[in-house]
Formats: structure tokens, C-alpha cells, sequence
């Protein structure tokens, strides 16, 4: 099932840390879990939605060069203001989320965003 | 969650196995940062990580955890296996990415650490 | 005395505990020793001797038709011969166990019906999967207790006793250990060694898993940005106290790396599983007392507390 980045914020209540303008228009294909950017930069695929737990500039830059379609930081984690400065300029999304990475993906599953290898 | 029933889920290999399949497993936190898990992993949970240095092995035995599970097909390193074998810890290996392990295992039942 | 009145105590309901969560399988014999209807008792009696048995399923094919034991044997050589087959003897009706059974309900059924062996089934299948003898169920829960043994041995010690056997005002136990800068292979070894040490000291679980999660950020920190140094444990009478101290390069702002998330690790570091500004604030958040002191180009002194 394809959703939009917006209906996700709205069903996992998260935090909206970038404006919010490109968030209907963002279309989840997907979704990819991991806290090494160089897994992230192996294996995620283009218009995934990223959950981790990494805060830093760098994930802006892996996030942009993979197309991802947005960023969940978990945890409650702030991310910091140089990557949010980025994340502007570069138009990713980057949403906060008080929980876990397992309970992130858990609900994200629940309403049919997956990762399945190969489709 | 059984430890069988993970395996099952996760149709992962025993790479170490120190306990019966028969034991019971009550949360899952999926995680590369070793820092995030010691602060978050209560003992008895399950360890999902692409983690595989010896300090995946270290992390689990700081906070009471017995069971690893390495995500999208990654092997641990002789030396992990050692000191995993040396403290009776459990280690698997998934093919699954760490995304797809985390949410079967939620259908099947198992809770995550934020719900508890 | 006393001692050995409770841990006895201890002993046999815990044995009693593991008959009900052990299964079948556990304790049977897989390796199972069979023979077919239409060998003669000749064959069951060298088969029984020449692997000490006393019974054993007869099969036909994959299907277990009987078992024979040496009763039978006595029988069929006192009122027939030895070249007469299996299946004149044997009994037809077989008690069997589930595997996915626990023990308790073979321990039943040895009583109940005084046989020697069970044969063992799958519950599925209804194939055979092994045979269980009460040697095994001994065997078995012997294993077993020794596993308990062992757990129960680091335990026993108990500092606090141990302090106040000491003829002394104020008794002090202080363990020393040196980390290597720089050698990522190793980190967590030293942790790992405290841990174990105040296990065996009989310090409650959660107060020696909250020293290894604080000493384990501490020595990954050292082995992280420094050259090495020293963590010392300090254990006493209701209280832990570890001190790590390195020789540079020292932290320029204290109060800033105590924020959760702020980190000044190299990529590297990040890619390892470390470095994401969380191994202070773990610190604090895991100890009763905490300590930082720093000085650039000369060294960190962190020292933290955990009431016993």
C-alpha cells in the first residue's frame, strides 16, 4: 500500500522537525532500518522512509544521494541544528519520534509500508 | 516469544548456541549503536543489529542480554563467536534487513522496549 | 550445618522445578537400538548384551509394532527356543512418550506402569524419535543441576559478610586495570573482567549491570580518544566506586560532551557502533554519583559512584 509521508506523521504522531510543505506530496515506497550510513548507503532503496537513531549532518547527505523520501529519527532524539540546516536546503524530511527503532517500523508495518527484498 | 519462534520468524541460522530453544524471549530492540542499546535494552530482550564486532558480544554481556541476532545476512567475526561462546550467549543470523525482522516479529507478538 | 540444610533444601525443589520444565527430549536417548519382528530372540539376546540394554522397539519399516525386553527373552527360552522370531514374543501393546512432553509425566508413567523404557514419539509424525530410561531422566536432571550449580556458586559469596568477617574498622577491595588506547579489538575486555569480578563478589544484578554499562562507555571512551589509561573499581561496604583516568587530550568543554548527542567522534568510530553522543549521559543516567574533571593537554579523571 503506498502512503504519503504526511499520512504517516499523522498515524505515528511524530514530530515534524523541517517545514512541513513536502510532506503530502511525498510518497512512501518503503521503508529501511539501520544506524551505519554506509549499510544505509549499500542497501536503501529511493523513496524508502529512513528510521534511525543517527542524528548528525551526514545522514542529510546519505538520505539525498539515496533519494530517500524522509527521515524518522527515533528515540526522542533532537537532531542537531547543522542537520536540520542541511535537511532544508537539501528538501528531506526529518520527523522525531519518541520511540524505539523496533517500534517504529513495527507500526509502520502495521499500516503496510515494508521492505521487502527484491520487489 | 520462544527462542524457537524466532528463529522461525526470523528463519535465521544458530551460530552460537548456549540455551535451550524452549526459552523465553520478552522484548526486541533493533539497533547499531551500542550506546542506544545499553541505555534502552532491558535484560532478557533480544538484540536485533548489523553490529558484528566483538563489542556486539561486549554490549549484550554489560546489560543481561543473551540472545544476538545479526540482520541481513551478516556473519559475526571468529573472535565475536569466541567470546559469545565463552559467556553462554545465543547468536543467530537473519537474511532479513533489519526493517523486515523487526516488524514480523511485532506481527508475531513480540513488544518492543518503548512499550514497556 | 545449617548452610547445607538450605542449600539441600534449595536442591530438590529445584529438581522438582526442572522435571516439570524439561521435556522428553531433553533427556532421551536419540540413538535408538531396534529389531525387526522376524529376527529370532537368538538375535534380540546378542543385540541386548552386546549393548546392555534391557529392551528395545521392534520395527517394521518406519512403524513400531512392539517392543521386546528381557523378560521376554527369560520367557521365550524357558517355554520355547531361541530360534523363534520377535514377533512371537514381543509385547504388542506399547506405552509411548511424547517428546514435546515434560518430564513429570514420564516420571508418572515409570510408576504407574514399572516399566524400564519408554519409546519416545513425535507428536506430529507419530515416528519414532528416540527411547528414555530412567538413567536418562538421572542423567539428565544431573546436567542440569550442575548448570544450576554453577550459578548458584558465584552467588554464594557475599561481600557484605565477607566485609564484616574482617577484623577491621572499614575494609576496602580495590581492583585495578589498564586500558589500551586506540585498540578497538579489545574494547569492552576490561568491562567485561570487572563484571565478571563483581559478580563473583555476590553484588546484586542490577547494581553490577549498572558498573558494566557505566564502566563499558567509560573504556570505550578511552580506547576511542585517548592514548589509554587506568580504570580502578573501589568496592566497600554500600557502595562501588570506579575511577578512569587518562593522560589527554583532555575535554574542552565539560558541560557540552555531557549532552546526550553531542560527539566530536570520527566517522570511524560512528560506523562501529559508537560515538553518538549518548556514552556520558549512559553514565550518568546508570550511577548514584558522577565526577568529570578535565584539563586540555593534560588528561580526564571521571569518577563515578553506584550505591550498593
Amino acid at each position: 500500500m503506498t502512503r504519503t509521508l504526511k499520512e504517516i506523521v499523522e498515524a505515528l504522531k511524530l514530530a515534524v522537525s523541517t517545514r512541513g510543505d513536502l510532506l503530502s506530496s511525498r510518497t512512501v515506497t518503503g521503508g529501511y532500518a539501520g544506524d551505519m550510513l554506509s549499510d544505509v548507503l549499500a542497501h536503501a532503496r529511493k523513496g524508502q522512509v529512513w528510521v534511525t537513531l543517527q542524528t548528525h549532518t551526514n545522514i542529510v547527505a546519505v538520505a539525498s544521494s539515496k533519494e530517500l523520501c524522509g527521515i524518522i529519527v527515533v528515540n526522542g532524539r533532537t537532531p542537531e541544528a547543522a542537520t536540520l540546516q542541511k535537511a532544508e536546503q537539501e528538501h528531506i524530511p526529518i520527523l522525531v519520534s519518541p520511540l524505539s527503532s523496533y517500534d517504529v517500523v513495527a507500526r509502520l508495518c502495521e499500516l503496510g509500508v515494508t521492505n521487502r527484498e527484491g520487489v | 516469544m520462544k527462542l524457537r519462534e524466532i528463529i522461525e520468524t526470523l528463519q535465521a541460522t544458530i551460530v552460537v548456541n548456549s540455551h535451550d530453544q524452549e526459552m523465553a524471549v520478552e522484548l526486541a530492540c533493533g539497533s547499531d549503536l551500542m550506546s542506544d542499546v545499553l541505555s534502552r535494552l532491558k535484560p532478557d530482550a533480544l538484540l536485533l543489529t548489523g553490529l558484528i564486532t566483538p563489542q556486539s558480544v561486549y554490549t549484550a554481556e554489560m546489560a543481561d542480554v543473551r540472545v544476538v541476532c545479526y540482520v541481513r545476512g551478516k556473519k559475526p567475526e571468529a573472535e565475536t563467536v569466541r567470546l559469545a561462546e565463552e559467556r553462554g550467549l545465543v547468536l543467530l543470523s537473519t537474511t532479513l534487513p533489519m526493517y523486515e525482522s523487526c516488524g514480523r516479529l511485532y506481527r508475531k507478538g513480540l513488544k518492543g522496549v518503548s512499550e514497556t | 550445618m545449617k548452610d547445607s540444610n538450605v542449600n539441600g533444601t534449595l536442591q530438590i525443589a529445584r529438581t522438582q522445578e526442572m522435571i516439570y520444565e524439561l521435556r522428553v527430549q531433553q533427556a532421551m536417548t536419540k540413538q535408538v537400538i531396534t529389531v525387526e519382528p522376524e529376527n529370532t530372540m537368538a538375535d534380540v539376546s546378542r543385540v541386548l548384551g552386546e549393548n546392555r540394554h534391557s529392551g528395545m522397539p521392534v520395527m517394521k519399516g518406519e512403524e513400531m509394532v512392539g517392543i521386546v525386553s528381557v523378560e521376554d527373552l527369560v520367557r521365550s527360552f524357558r517355554e520355547g527356543n531361541s530360534s523363534q522370531p520377535v514377533k512371537q514374543w514381543m509385547s504388542k501393546n506399547v506405552t509411548t512418550l511424547y517428546a514435546d512432553e515434560p518430564l513429570v509425566h514420564a516420571v508418572q508413567k515409570f510408576e504407574r506402569h514399572g516399566y524400564g523404557r519408554f519409546p519416545v514419539i513425535d507428536r506430529k509424525t507419530k515416528r519414532l524419535v528416540g527411547i528414555l530410561t530412567k538413567v536418562d531422566i538421572i542423567r539428565c536432571l544431573l546436567q542440569h543441576l550442575e548448570i544450576d550449580f554453577q550459578d548458584l556458586e558465584i552467588r554464594r559469596y557475599i561481600p557484605r559478610e565477607w566485609f564484616s568477617e574482617l577484623d577491621c574498622d572499614r575494609a576496602t577491595l580495590s581492583l585495578r586495570y589498564h586500558i589500551d588506547g586506540a585498540n578497538f579489538e579489545k574494547a569492552g575486555e576490561v568491562s567485561s573482567k570487572l563484571k565478571r569480578n563483581l559478580q563473583t563478589l555476590g553484588l546484586a544484578p542490577d547494581v553490577v549491570r549498572r558498573i558494566a554499562i557505566a564502566s563499558f562507555e567509560a573504556e570505550l571512551n578511552l580506547v576511542i580518544f585517548t592514548e589509554g589509561g587506568e580504570l580502578a573499581a573501589r568496592v566497600e561496604p554500600g557502595r562501588v566506586t570506579v575511577t578512569v583516568v587518562d593522560n589527554g587530550p583532555g575535554i574542552p568543554d565539560v558541560e557540552l560532551a555531557m549532552q546526550p548527542g553531542y560527539s566530536t567522534a570520527p566517522d570511524w568510530v560512528r560506523e562501529l557502533g559508537f560515538g553518538a553522543g549518548m556514552g556520558l549521559p549512559n553514565i550518568k543516567n546508570c550511577t548514584n554519583e558522577l565526577k568529570l574533571e578535565s584539563k586540555v593537554g593534560e588528561g580526564t579523571k571521571l569518577q563515578f559512584t553506584v550505591f550498593t
